[in-house]
Protein backbone atom coordinates (compact mmCIF):
# COMPACT_ATOMS: atom_id res chain seq x y z
CA UNK A 1 0.00 0.00 0.00
CA UNK A 2 1.33 3.28 -1.24
CA UNK A 3 1.98 5.97 1.74
CA UNK A 4 1.21 10.12 1.34
CA UNK A 5 4.83 10.50 0.90
CA UNK A 6 4.77 7.77 -1.88
CA UNK A 7 1.82 9.25 -3.71
CA UNK A 8 2.98 12.74 -3.52
CA UNK A 9 6.35 11.40 -5.04
CA UNK A 10 4.54 9.71 -7.82
CA UNK A 11 2.15 13.39 -8.43
CA UNK A 12 5.95 14.81 -8.42
CA UNK A 13 7.25 12.12 -10.98
CA UNK A 14 3.81 12.48 -13.45
CA UNK A 15 3.60 16.09 -12.86
CA UNK A 16 0.53 16.24 -11.67
CA UNK A 17 2.67 18.10 -8.59
CA UNK A 18 5.17 20.77 -9.94
CA UNK A 19 7.60 21.83 -7.24
CA UNK A 20 8.87 25.60 -8.13
CA UNK A 21 11.08 26.67 -5.29
CA UNK A 22 14.77 26.79 -3.94
CA UNK A 23 14.05 24.30 -1.62
CA UNK A 24 14.60 20.29 -2.21
CA UNK A 25 11.08 18.46 -3.47
CA UNK A 26 11.57 16.16 -0.27
CA UNK A 27 11.32 19.17 2.17
CA UNK A 28 8.47 20.78 0.15
CA UNK A 29 6.49 17.11 0.07
CA UNK A 30 7.34 17.38 3.90
CA UNK A 31 6.11 20.72 4.16
CA UNK A 32 2.81 20.45 2.32
CA UNK A 33 2.01 17.08 4.38
CA UNK A 34 2.41 19.25 7.09
CA UNK A 35 0.13 21.92 6.39
CA UNK A 36 -2.23 19.63 5.05
CA UNK A 37 -2.37 17.42 8.52
CA UNK A 38 -2.75 21.50 9.83
CA UNK A 39 -5.87 21.61 8.32
CA UNK A 40 -7.78 19.14 10.26
CA UNK A 41 -10.89 20.76 11.79
CA UNK A 42 -12.19 19.40 14.78
CA UNK A 43 -15.33 17.12 15.08
CA UNK A 44 -18.22 19.85 15.56
CA UNK A 45 -19.99 19.34 18.78
CA UNK A 46 -23.21 18.51 20.18
CA UNK A 47 -25.30 18.96 22.88
CA UNK A 48 -24.03 16.25 26.12
CA UNK A 49 -28.42 15.63 26.75
CA UNK A 50 -29.58 14.79 30.27
CA UNK A 51 -28.30 11.24 30.31
CA UNK A 52 -24.98 10.85 30.85
CA UNK A 53 -24.10 8.51 33.52
CA UNK A 54 -20.56 8.27 35.19
CA UNK A 55 -18.46 5.25 36.06
CA UNK A 56 -19.71 3.71 32.99
CA UNK A 57 -17.80 0.41 33.08
CA UNK A 58 -14.71 -0.26 30.81
CA UNK A 59 -16.66 -2.62 27.48
CA UNK A 60 -17.21 -2.15 24.18
CA UNK A 61 -19.88 -4.75 23.72
CA UNK A 62 -22.84 -2.54 24.51
CA UNK A 63 -25.53 -5.49 22.73
CA UNK A 64 -26.45 -8.66 24.43
CA UNK A 65 -27.14 -11.94 22.26
CA UNK A 66 -30.89 -11.61 21.42
CA UNK A 67 -31.47 -8.17 21.91
CA UNK A 68 -33.79 -6.58 18.89
CA UNK A 69 -32.39 -4.30 16.21
CA UNK A 70 -29.76 -4.22 13.61
CA UNK A 71 -26.26 -5.21 15.12
CA UNK A 72 -23.78 -2.00 14.52
CA UNK A 73 -20.65 -1.58 14.77
CA UNK A 74 -19.14 1.52 15.61
CA UNK A 75 -15.42 2.27 14.52
CA UNK A 76 -12.57 5.14 13.76
CA UNK A 77 -9.93 6.56 14.63
CA UNK A 78 -9.15 9.60 17.08
CA UNK A 79 -6.55 12.04 15.84
CA UNK A 80 -5.69 15.84 17.01
CA UNK A 81 -6.35 18.77 14.72
CA UNK A 82 -2.32 18.39 13.17
CA UNK A 83 -4.00 14.70 12.29
CA UNK A 84 -1.52 13.05 14.83
CA UNK A 85 -2.92 10.14 16.05
CA UNK A 86 -4.27 10.57 19.76
CA UNK A 87 -2.97 7.16 21.76
CA UNK A 88 -4.33 7.36 25.11
CA UNK A 89 -8.12 9.15 24.34
CA UNK A 90 -11.29 7.56 26.18
CA UNK A 91 -14.11 7.63 24.41
CA UNK A 92 -17.59 6.90 26.01
CA UNK A 93 -21.12 6.32 24.30
CA UNK A 94 -24.53 6.00 25.28
CA UNK A 95 -27.77 5.59 23.29
CA UNK A 96 -30.83 4.24 22.97
CA UNK A 97 -31.69 0.72 22.54
CA UNK A 98 -33.86 -0.14 19.30
CA UNK A 99 -37.14 0.45 21.09
CA UNK A 100 -35.60 4.51 21.92
CA UNK A 101 -35.11 3.72 25.74
CA UNK A 102 -32.15 5.31 27.80
CA UNK A 103 -31.55 2.79 30.82
CA UNK A 104 -31.62 5.27 33.77
CA UNK A 105 -31.37 2.07 36.36
CA UNK A 106 -27.93 0.30 34.87
CA UNK A 107 -25.29 0.75 32.09
CA UNK A 108 -26.96 -1.32 29.00
CA UNK A 109 -26.10 0.81 25.63
CA UNK A 110 -23.44 3.03 27.63
CA UNK A 111 -19.80 1.97 26.89
CA UNK A 112 -16.08 2.90 27.48
CA UNK A 113 -12.77 2.32 25.95
CA UNK A 114 -9.52 3.65 25.80
CA UNK A 115 -8.02 4.11 22.00
CA UNK A 116 -5.16 1.34 21.05
CA UNK A 117 -1.55 2.84 20.06
CA UNK A 118 -2.99 3.53 16.44
CA UNK A 119 -5.86 5.50 17.74
CA UNK A 120 -8.61 2.87 17.06
CA UNK A 121 -11.63 2.02 18.67
CA UNK A 122 -14.75 0.46 18.09
CA UNK A 123 -17.83 -0.57 19.42
CA UNK A 124 -20.63 -3.72 19.03
CA UNK A 125 -24.08 -1.69 19.29
CA UNK A 126 -27.58 -1.57 17.69
CA UNK A 127 -28.79 1.22 15.97
CA UNK A 128 -30.45 3.18 18.38
CA UNK A 129 -34.12 3.61 18.33
CA UNK A 130 -35.90 6.81 18.18
CA UNK A 131 -35.57 8.40 21.22
CA UNK A 132 -39.69 9.97 21.77
CA UNK A 133 -38.39 13.51 22.59
CA UNK A 134 -35.65 13.84 19.42
CA UNK A 135 -35.79 13.66 15.53
CA UNK A 136 -33.31 12.03 14.99
CA UNK A 137 -31.49 8.67 15.89
CA UNK A 138 -28.39 9.36 17.61
CA UNK A 139 -25.29 7.91 19.71
CA UNK A 140 -23.73 10.23 22.32
CA UNK A 141 -20.03 10.31 22.24
CA UNK A 142 -17.68 12.02 24.99
CA UNK A 143 -13.98 11.68 24.27
CA UNK A 144 -11.17 12.88 26.33
CA UNK A 145 -7.09 12.82 26.13
CA UNK A 146 -4.47 14.38 28.09
CA UNK A 147 -3.48 18.35 26.48
CA UNK A 148 -6.70 18.42 24.44
CA UNK A 149 -10.22 19.67 24.71
CA UNK A 150 -12.59 17.20 25.59
CA UNK A 151 -15.31 16.27 23.59
CA UNK A 152 -18.86 16.23 23.35
CA UNK A 153 -20.79 14.85 20.56
CA UNK A 154 -23.53 13.15 19.14
CA UNK A 155 -23.41 10.74 15.76
CA UNK A 156 -26.28 10.58 13.73
CA UNK A 157 -27.15 7.75 10.74
CA UNK A 158 -27.65 8.94 7.18
CA UNK A 159 -30.19 6.08 7.43
CA UNK A 160 -32.25 7.70 9.67
CA UNK A 161 -36.08 7.85 7.72
CA UNK A 162 -35.85 11.88 8.48
CA UNK A 163 -33.05 12.93 6.08
CA UNK A 164 -35.15 11.28 3.39
CA UNK A 165 -31.65 9.81 1.68
CA UNK A 166 -30.05 13.50 1.66
CA UNK A 167 -28.30 14.40 5.26
CA UNK A 168 -26.84 17.40 3.56
CA UNK A 169 -30.38 18.97 2.55
CA UNK A 170 -32.46 17.76 5.75
CA UNK A 171 -29.96 17.78 7.97
CA UNK A 172 -31.49 20.77 10.10
CA UNK A 173 -34.41 18.72 10.36
CA UNK A 174 -33.41 18.18 13.70
CA UNK A 175 -33.11 21.73 15.54
CA UNK A 176 -30.20 19.81 17.46
CA UNK A 177 -28.14 19.67 14.33
CA UNK A 178 -26.17 22.46 13.53
CA UNK A 179 -23.77 20.62 10.56
CA UNK A 180 -24.45 17.32 8.06
CA UNK A 181 -20.76 16.59 9.60
CA UNK A 182 -22.16 14.68 11.97
CA UNK A 183 -24.18 12.35 10.08
CA UNK A 184 -22.67 9.51 8.79
CA UNK A 185 -22.81 6.99 5.87
CA UNK A 186 -24.22 3.26 6.56
CA UNK A 187 -22.43 -0.08 5.34
CA UNK A 188 -24.57 -2.84 5.35
CA UNK A 189 -22.64 -5.82 5.44
CA UNK A 190 -23.46 -9.46 6.18
CA UNK A 191 -25.89 -11.44 3.97
CA UNK A 192 -29.83 -10.88 3.92
CA UNK A 193 -30.28 -13.31 6.82
CA UNK A 194 -27.99 -11.46 9.11
CA UNK A 195 -27.77 -7.55 8.01
CA UNK A 196 -24.63 -5.88 9.89
CA UNK A 197 -24.38 -2.04 9.82
CA UNK A 198 -21.09 -0.54 10.35
CA UNK A 199 -20.65 2.97 10.38
CA UNK A 200 -16.97 5.31 10.52
CA UNK A 201 -16.64 7.72 13.04
CA UNK A 202 -13.17 9.55 12.93
CA UNK A 203 -12.72 11.42 16.06
CA UNK A 204 -10.89 14.80 15.87
CA UNK A 205 -9.93 16.77 19.38
CA UNK A 206 -8.67 19.99 19.45
CA UNK A 207 -5.46 20.94 21.43
CA UNK A 208 -5.02 22.68 24.85
CA UNK B 1 -59.63 24.64 48.74
CA UNK B 2 -62.39 25.42 46.34
CA UNK B 3 -62.36 22.74 43.52
CA UNK B 4 -62.43 24.30 40.28
CA UNK B 5 -63.71 23.25 36.91
CA UNK B 6 -60.59 22.02 35.13
CA UNK B 7 -59.78 19.32 37.38
CA UNK B 8 -63.05 18.17 38.48
CA UNK B 9 -63.18 17.18 34.41
CA UNK B 10 -60.33 15.67 34.46
CA UNK B 11 -60.96 13.75 37.92
CA UNK B 12 -63.82 12.17 35.84
CA UNK B 13 -61.91 10.67 33.15
CA UNK B 14 -57.91 10.10 34.71
CA UNK B 15 -57.43 8.49 38.13
CA UNK B 16 -54.20 9.51 38.54
CA UNK B 17 -54.84 13.31 38.10
CA UNK B 18 -57.27 12.67 41.41
CA UNK B 19 -54.12 14.64 43.15
CA UNK B 20 -54.76 17.43 40.92
CA UNK B 21 -57.00 18.89 43.25
CA UNK B 22 -54.12 20.27 45.44
CA UNK B 23 -53.72 23.05 42.54
CA UNK B 24 -55.94 25.96 42.14
CA UNK B 25 -56.37 26.99 38.72
CA UNK B 26 -55.96 30.79 38.67
CA UNK B 27 -55.75 32.41 34.95
CA UNK B 28 -55.53 31.21 31.28
CA UNK B 29 -53.60 33.56 29.02
CA UNK B 30 -54.18 32.76 25.45
CA UNK B 31 -51.03 34.04 22.95
CA UNK B 32 -51.62 34.29 19.13
CA UNK B 33 -52.04 31.52 17.03
CA UNK B 34 -49.05 29.34 15.93
CA UNK B 35 -47.24 30.68 18.87
CA UNK B 36 -46.43 28.39 21.77
CA UNK B 37 -44.34 28.91 24.79
CA UNK B 38 -41.28 27.45 25.75
CA UNK B 39 -40.12 29.00 29.01
CA UNK B 40 -41.68 30.79 31.87
CA UNK B 41 -40.62 32.76 34.55
CA UNK B 42 -42.53 33.71 37.41
CA UNK B 43 -41.62 36.74 39.31
CA UNK B 44 -41.27 36.59 43.07
CA UNK B 45 -43.33 39.36 44.11
CA UNK B 46 -45.83 37.78 42.04
CA UNK B 47 -46.88 40.56 39.60
CA UNK B 48 -45.03 39.03 36.64
CA UNK B 49 -44.48 36.42 34.69
CA UNK B 50 -42.13 36.40 31.32
CA UNK B 51 -42.26 33.67 28.47
CA UNK B 52 -39.75 32.64 25.84
CA UNK B 53 -42.39 32.20 22.87
CA UNK B 54 -41.52 29.80 19.82
CA UNK B 55 -42.20 33.67 17.37
CA UNK B 56 -38.83 34.76 19.16
CA UNK B 57 -40.84 36.85 21.36
CA UNK B 58 -40.56 37.75 25.07
CA UNK B 59 -44.23 38.17 26.02
CA UNK B 60 -44.90 39.65 29.80
CA UNK B 61 -48.00 39.71 31.28
CA UNK B 62 -49.72 41.00 34.82
CA UNK B 63 -50.55 38.51 37.36
CA UNK B 64 -53.51 40.11 38.53
CA UNK B 65 -54.94 40.51 35.63
CA UNK B 66 -53.76 38.41 33.33
CA UNK B 67 -53.11 41.37 30.82
CA UNK B 68 -50.28 41.81 28.84
CA UNK B 69 -47.13 44.50 30.12
CA UNK B 70 -44.30 44.70 27.61
CA UNK B 71 -43.33 42.58 24.56
CA UNK B 72 -39.63 42.71 23.91
CA UNK B 73 -38.97 41.80 20.61
CA UNK B 74 -35.52 42.19 18.80
CA UNK B 75 -34.75 41.42 14.91
CA UNK B 76 -32.83 39.11 13.61
CA UNK B 77 -32.43 37.60 17.75
CA UNK B 78 -33.51 35.05 19.52
CA UNK B 79 -34.34 34.67 22.92
CA UNK B 80 -33.53 31.43 24.86
CA UNK B 81 -34.11 32.23 28.45
CA UNK B 82 -35.58 34.92 31.08
CA UNK B 83 -34.70 35.01 34.68
CA UNK B 84 -36.50 37.68 37.20
CA UNK B 85 -34.38 38.82 40.68
CA UNK B 86 -35.37 37.82 43.34
CA UNK B 87 -37.23 41.17 44.12
CA UNK B 88 -38.74 41.53 40.25
CA UNK B 89 -37.50 44.74 39.67
CA UNK B 90 -34.97 43.25 37.14
CA UNK B 91 -35.62 40.76 34.16
CA UNK B 92 -32.46 39.06 32.28
CA UNK B 93 -33.09 37.78 29.29
CA UNK B 94 -30.78 35.75 27.09
CA UNK B 95 -30.47 36.10 23.41
CA UNK B 96 -28.65 34.15 20.24
CA UNK B 97 -27.74 36.46 17.88
CA UNK B 98 -27.89 33.81 14.94
CA UNK B 99 -26.57 36.01 12.47
CA UNK B 100 -23.22 36.28 14.31
CA UNK B 101 -23.47 33.31 16.03
CA UNK B 102 -22.91 34.92 19.08
CA UNK B 103 -25.16 35.97 22.29
CA UNK B 104 -26.20 38.76 24.41
CA UNK B 105 -27.98 39.06 27.96
CA UNK B 106 -29.72 42.03 27.99
CA UNK B 107 -31.25 43.36 31.17
CA UNK B 108 -34.53 45.11 31.81
CA UNK B 109 -35.39 47.53 34.53
CA UNK B 110 -39.32 46.21 34.82
CA UNK B 111 -40.46 49.42 35.83
CA UNK B 112 -39.51 51.22 33.47
CA UNK B 113 -38.41 48.63 30.99
CA UNK B 114 -35.15 50.26 30.09
CA UNK B 115 -32.36 48.66 29.34
CA UNK B 116 -30.10 48.50 32.00
CA UNK B 117 -27.51 46.21 31.07
CA UNK B 118 -26.29 44.72 27.56
CA UNK B 119 -23.90 42.02 28.44
CA UNK B 120 -21.76 39.73 25.53
CA UNK B 121 -22.52 36.10 26.15
CA UNK B 122 -22.05 32.40 24.13
CA UNK B 123 -24.18 31.99 21.62
CA UNK B 124 -26.32 29.47 23.53
CA UNK B 125 -27.77 30.25 27.36
CA UNK B 126 -28.53 26.95 29.45
CA UNK B 127 -29.47 28.91 32.67
CA UNK B 128 -29.97 31.92 34.18
CA UNK B 129 -29.48 32.92 37.79
CA UNK B 130 -29.80 36.11 40.15
CA UNK B 131 -27.98 36.72 43.35
CA UNK B 132 -30.64 38.05 46.20
CA UNK B 133 -29.77 41.53 46.24
CA UNK B 134 -29.59 41.68 42.70
CA UNK B 135 -25.70 42.23 43.00
CA UNK B 136 -25.16 39.43 40.80
CA UNK B 137 -25.94 37.41 37.63
CA UNK B 138 -24.54 33.81 36.89
CA UNK B 139 -25.34 32.33 33.27
CA UNK B 140 -24.31 29.11 32.24
CA UNK B 141 -23.82 27.92 28.41
CA UNK B 142 -20.36 25.48 28.58
CA UNK B 143 -19.11 27.45 31.34
CA UNK B 144 -20.60 29.20 34.07
CA UNK B 145 -19.65 33.08 34.12
CA UNK B 146 -20.92 35.28 37.23
CA UNK B 147 -21.22 39.01 36.12
CA UNK B 148 -21.02 41.79 39.39
CA UNK B 149 -23.52 44.51 38.16
CA UNK B 150 -21.42 46.72 40.98
CA UNK B 151 -17.68 46.86 39.06
CA UNK B 152 -19.09 46.12 35.33
CA UNK B 153 -17.22 43.04 35.53
CA UNK B 154 -17.08 39.51 35.06
CA UNK B 155 -15.75 38.12 38.23
CA UNK B 156 -15.31 34.68 37.47
CA UNK B 157 -15.60 31.91 35.05
CA UNK B 158 -16.14 28.08 36.21
CA UNK B 159 -15.95 25.53 34.13
CA UNK B 160 -17.27 22.03 34.72
CA UNK B 161 -14.92 19.83 32.70
CA UNK B 162 -17.61 19.18 29.89
CA UNK B 163 -21.32 19.25 29.81
CA UNK B 164 -22.24 22.69 31.61
CA UNK B 165 -24.63 23.50 34.52
CA UNK B 166 -28.30 22.93 33.63
CA UNK B 167 -28.87 25.41 36.78
CA UNK B 168 -27.25 27.37 39.47
CA UNK B 169 -28.23 28.41 42.78
CA UNK B 170 -27.14 31.70 44.73
CA UNK B 171 -26.60 31.36 48.28
CA UNK B 172 -28.72 34.10 50.58
CA UNK B 173 -25.38 36.51 50.85
CA UNK B 174 -24.35 36.06 47.18
CA UNK B 175 -20.93 34.77 48.00
CA UNK B 176 -21.90 31.23 47.22
CA UNK B 177 -22.87 29.66 43.55
CA UNK B 178 -24.34 25.74 43.40
CA UNK B 179 -24.19 24.82 40.05
CA UNK B 180 -25.75 21.44 38.79
CA UNK B 181 -23.04 19.97 36.26
CA UNK B 182 -23.75 18.08 33.07
CA UNK B 183 -21.08 15.66 34.31
CA UNK B 184 -22.80 14.99 37.33
CA UNK B 185 -21.73 17.08 40.06
CA UNK B 186 -23.13 18.97 42.33
CA UNK B 187 -20.39 22.13 42.84
CA UNK B 188 -20.64 24.95 45.44
CA UNK B 189 -17.78 27.78 44.52
CA UNK B 190 -17.05 30.95 46.20
CA UNK B 191 -18.86 33.74 43.93
CA UNK B 192 -16.04 36.19 44.32
CA UNK B 193 -12.90 34.10 42.97
CA UNK B 194 -14.71 30.91 41.03
CA UNK B 195 -12.66 28.76 44.03
CA UNK B 196 -14.34 25.10 44.71
CA UNK B 197 -16.20 25.15 48.39
CA UNK B 198 -15.32 21.21 49.38
CA UNK B 199 -15.39 18.18 47.36
CA UNK B 200 -18.22 18.12 44.73
CA UNK B 201 -21.13 16.27 45.09
CA UNK B 202 -21.51 12.90 42.93
CA UNK B 203 -24.30 11.86 41.52
CA UNK B 204 -24.60 9.21 38.83
CA UNK B 205 -26.37 10.48 36.09
CA UNK B 206 -27.02 14.35 35.81
CA UNK B 207 -28.23 16.28 37.99
CA UNK B 208 -30.96 19.04 37.06
CA UNK B 209 -31.69 20.99 39.77
CA UNK B 210 -29.91 22.72 42.58
CA UNK B 211 -31.16 25.04 45.32
CA UNK B 212 -30.10 26.80 48.31
CA UNK B 213 -32.23 27.33 51.41
CA UNK B 214 -33.38 30.26 52.67
CA UNK B 215 -30.81 29.64 55.33
CA UNK B 216 -27.70 28.74 53.22
CA UNK B 217 -26.85 25.72 55.42
CA UNK B 218 -28.08 23.24 52.87
CA UNK B 219 -28.13 22.82 49.09
CA UNK B 220 -30.91 20.46 47.54
CA UNK B 221 -30.37 19.05 44.53
CA UNK B 222 -31.56 16.87 42.25
CA UNK B 223 -31.79 15.30 38.47
CA UNK B 224 -32.06 12.36 36.23
CA UNK B 225 -31.26 9.91 39.06
CA UNK B 226 -34.40 11.12 40.52
CA UNK B 227 -33.30 11.33 43.77
CA UNK B 228 -33.60 14.58 46.11
CA UNK B 229 -30.53 15.16 48.09
CA UNK B 230 -29.96 17.33 50.80
CA UNK B 231 -25.98 18.43 50.85
CA UNK B 232 -23.64 20.49 53.24
CA UNK B 233 -22.43 22.95 50.81
CA UNK B 234 -19.40 23.35 53.18
CA UNK B 235 -18.14 19.59 52.86
CA UNK B 236 -19.76 18.40 49.55
CA UNK B 237 -21.51 15.38 51.80
CA UNK B 238 -25.13 14.46 51.08
CA UNK B 239 -26.55 14.74 54.41
CA UNK B 240 -30.03 13.77 53.65
CA UNK B 241 -31.54 11.43 51.25
CA UNK B 242 -35.31 12.20 50.04
CA UNK B 243 -37.20 8.74 48.86
CA UNK B 244 -37.05 7.49 45.60
CA UNK B 245 -39.10 10.11 43.50
CA UNK B 246 -41.18 9.13 40.72
CA UNK B 247 -39.86 10.96 38.07
CA UNK B 248 -36.29 13.00 36.93
CA UNK B 249 -36.01 15.99 39.09
CA UNK B 250 -36.37 18.77 36.56
CA UNK B 251 -36.53 21.93 39.05
CA UNK B 252 -36.35 22.78 42.63
CA UNK B 253 -37.72 25.19 44.72
CA UNK B 254 -37.49 26.27 48.48
CA UNK B 255 -40.04 28.48 50.08
CA UNK B 256 -38.68 31.54 51.88
CA UNK B 257 -39.49 29.73 55.11
CA UNK B 258 -37.28 26.63 54.35
CA UNK B 259 -40.05 24.48 54.96
CA UNK B 260 -41.56 23.17 51.71
CA UNK B 261 -39.65 22.65 48.14
CA UNK B 262 -41.51 22.41 45.37
CA UNK B 263 -40.40 19.93 43.14
CA UNK B 264 -41.39 19.45 39.31
CA UNK B 265 -40.94 16.61 37.93
CA UNK B 266 -39.56 15.34 33.80
CA UNK B 267 -40.26 11.54 32.46
CA UNK B 268 -37.29 9.77 31.36
CA UNK B 269 -39.27 7.77 28.83
CA UNK B 270 -39.95 12.04 26.78
CA UNK B 271 -38.03 14.34 28.30
CA UNK B 272 -40.07 17.55 27.33
CA UNK B 273 -43.03 15.17 29.53
CA UNK B 274 -42.47 17.69 32.89
CA UNK B 275 -46.55 17.73 34.13
CA UNK B 276 -45.90 16.71 37.52
CA UNK B 277 -45.20 18.35 40.63
CA UNK B 278 -44.86 18.11 44.41
CA UNK B 279 -44.49 19.60 47.26
CA UNK B 280 -42.80 18.77 50.21
CA UNK B 281 -42.61 18.91 53.44
CA UNK B 282 -38.73 19.35 54.30
CA UNK B 283 -38.47 18.79 57.87
CA UNK B 284 -40.88 15.52 57.89
CA UNK B 285 -39.99 14.22 54.28
CA UNK B 286 -43.75 14.12 53.19
CA UNK B 287 -45.54 14.99 50.49
CA UNK B 288 -48.03 18.09 51.45
CA UNK B 289 -49.55 18.48 47.60
CA UNK B 290 -49.16 16.23 44.62
CA UNK B 291 -50.76 17.66 40.72
CA UNK B 292 -50.27 15.55 37.98
CA UNK B 293 -52.15 16.35 34.61
CA UNK B 294 -51.77 14.82 31.19
CA UNK B 295 -51.46 16.88 27.99
CA UNK B 296 -50.10 19.99 29.89
CA UNK B 297 -45.73 21.30 29.96
CA UNK B 298 -44.86 22.62 33.44
CA UNK B 299 -42.99 25.36 31.98
CA UNK B 300 -41.54 27.73 35.02
CA UNK B 301 -42.37 28.32 38.71
CA UNK B 302 -41.66 30.05 42.02
CA UNK B 303 -42.60 30.66 45.96
CA UNK B 304 -44.82 33.81 45.97
CA UNK B 305 -44.56 34.53 49.84
CA UNK B 306 -45.87 31.08 50.93
CA UNK B 307 -47.31 29.45 48.27
CA UNK B 308 -45.69 27.95 44.96
CA UNK B 309 -47.28 29.38 41.67
CA UNK B 310 -46.04 27.84 38.66
CA UNK B 311 -47.15 27.97 34.64
CA UNK B 312 -48.23 25.43 32.60
CA UNK B 313 -48.51 25.62 28.74
CA UNK B 314 -50.89 23.61 26.22
CA UNK B 315 -50.59 25.15 22.97
CA UNK B 316 -50.93 28.16 22.62
CA UNK B 317 -51.84 28.77 26.07
CA UNK B 318 -50.75 29.27 29.45
CA UNK B 319 -52.30 28.58 32.48
CA UNK B 320 -51.35 29.80 35.70
CA UNK B 321 -51.82 27.47 38.83
CA UNK B 322 -51.00 27.54 42.54
CA UNK B 323 -50.74 25.47 45.83
CA UNK B 324 -51.56 27.30 48.87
Amino acid sequence: MLTRRDVLQKCVALGSVVIASQFSPEAMLAAFQDREKQVRQPTPPNELGPFYKRLTPVNNMLRAPGDPGMPLTLFGQVFDTRGDIVPGATIEIWQTNHHGHYDLNGYRYRGKLNVDKSGAYSFESVVPGHYPDRICQHTHYLVMAPGHRTLVTQLYFATDPVFEGDPTKNYARDPLLQTPELIRPVMLTGDPNEVHAKVQFELCLGRL
Amino acid sequence: MRPNIASLSVLCCLPMTLLAQSARQEKTISLPARASVEAVSVSQTGNLIAAICSDHVVRVWSVSSGEPVRSLEEKNESPNAAQFSTDGRLLAVAYQIVQYEKGAIRVFDVDLWKEQYDLAAPFSMYALAFSPGKRRLAFSHLNTEIWDFGSGKNLTDISPPFGGSAAMSFSPDGKWVATADGDGFVRVYDANTGTLRGTPTEFLLEPLAVAFSPDGKTVLAGGADKVISIINPESGKVVRVFPRQSGLVSSLDVSANGKQAAVVYRSAESFVEANHVILWDLAKGTVLADFQKLGIVIVGGTFVSDHYVFVTASGNQLTLWSIP
